[in-house]
């Protein structure tokens, strides 16, 4: 895999992850989204689904040239991102069993993405 | 006594079943846009690594409908879950996936990726039962 790919997969998750993020602040009623205005909830919700559609079509791009089970599994890399991410951002609980459970999903997931 | 506790929901829209449909939607989503990848990957394009020819393709548009279901699902359901709860199971994608290319693609797994495949399950399983005792609370 190249550096060019690499470097795609990087743009894929991280559009991804802040795409995930604003989704939910924009959609839950608790936490730091309590008291937000319509408006700002709208802003908010584009601004998700514009980082997720750069996603698709990075990943669709990556798609062309690579095989999905070399791909997608790089993707699961995002679930670390994100459940940390939701921590410090969206004040989300971070357990024990979420912490092992996690990492479990993420060493599977570089073994499943290991050519 | 019970005035206090939030409405149940149906089975359909409970957020678990949600998250289930989103997962089953992003496999089907998956393999369909590697379909649509795999027969337009030589048209020409002016930003190739956008994948904008993929577009070209049926496969490619069905994998578009498929992810909006997913997305629908998966706003019903973050609506409710926890992000950092949620998000993780739907990492079962991710085992689902690579079946569904060996299956339906005819695409290689290595033992390597099999052992990956029993860690990923077993990671979902100490997250359900973060899953599980959220259920209580639903």
């Amino acid at each position: 895999m190249t550096a060019g790919a690499l470097f795609l997969i990087f743009v894929a998750l991280a559009t991804l992850t802040a795409g995930q993020i604003l989704l939910k602040l924009a959609l839950a009623d608790d936490g730091p989204s309590k008291g937000m205005t319509k408006r700002r909830r709208v802003w908010i919700f584009a601004a998700g689904i514009f980082g997720m559609t750069i996603s698709f079509f990075v990943n669709l791009g990556l798609l062309q040239k690579l095989d999905l089970s070399q791909v997608f599994p790089f993707q699961g890399l995002s679930v670390l991102v994100v459940t940390l991410l939701a921590s410090f951002f969206l004040k989300e609980k971070l357990t024990l069993p979420l912490i092992v459970g996690t990492l479990l999903i993420t060493a599977g997931v570089m073994l499943v993405s290991a050519n | 006594m019970s005035s206090d506790l939030p409405p149940r929901r149906s089975v359909f829209w409970h957020p678990f079943t949600q998250v289930g449909l989103c997962i089953l939607s992003g496999t089907a989503s998956e393999v369909l846009l590697k379909k649509g990848a795999l027969g337009t990957a030589n048209l020409p394009s002016a930003i190739p690594w956008l994948g904008l020819t993929g577009l070209n393709s049926g496969w490619t548009w069905l994998s578009i409908v498929f992810t909006l279901l997913g997305f629908f699902s998966w706003m019903s359901a973050i609506r409710v879950l926890p992000l950092g709860v949620a998000f993780p199971l739907t990492n079962a994608v991710q085992v689902l996936v690579p079946l569904s290319c060996w299956y339906f693609l005819g695409e290689a797994i290595n033992p390597l990726r099999w052992c990956g495949i029993a860690l990923v399950v077993a990671g979902l399983s100490v997250v359900a039962r973060t899953y599980a005792n959220l259920d209580a609370r639903l």
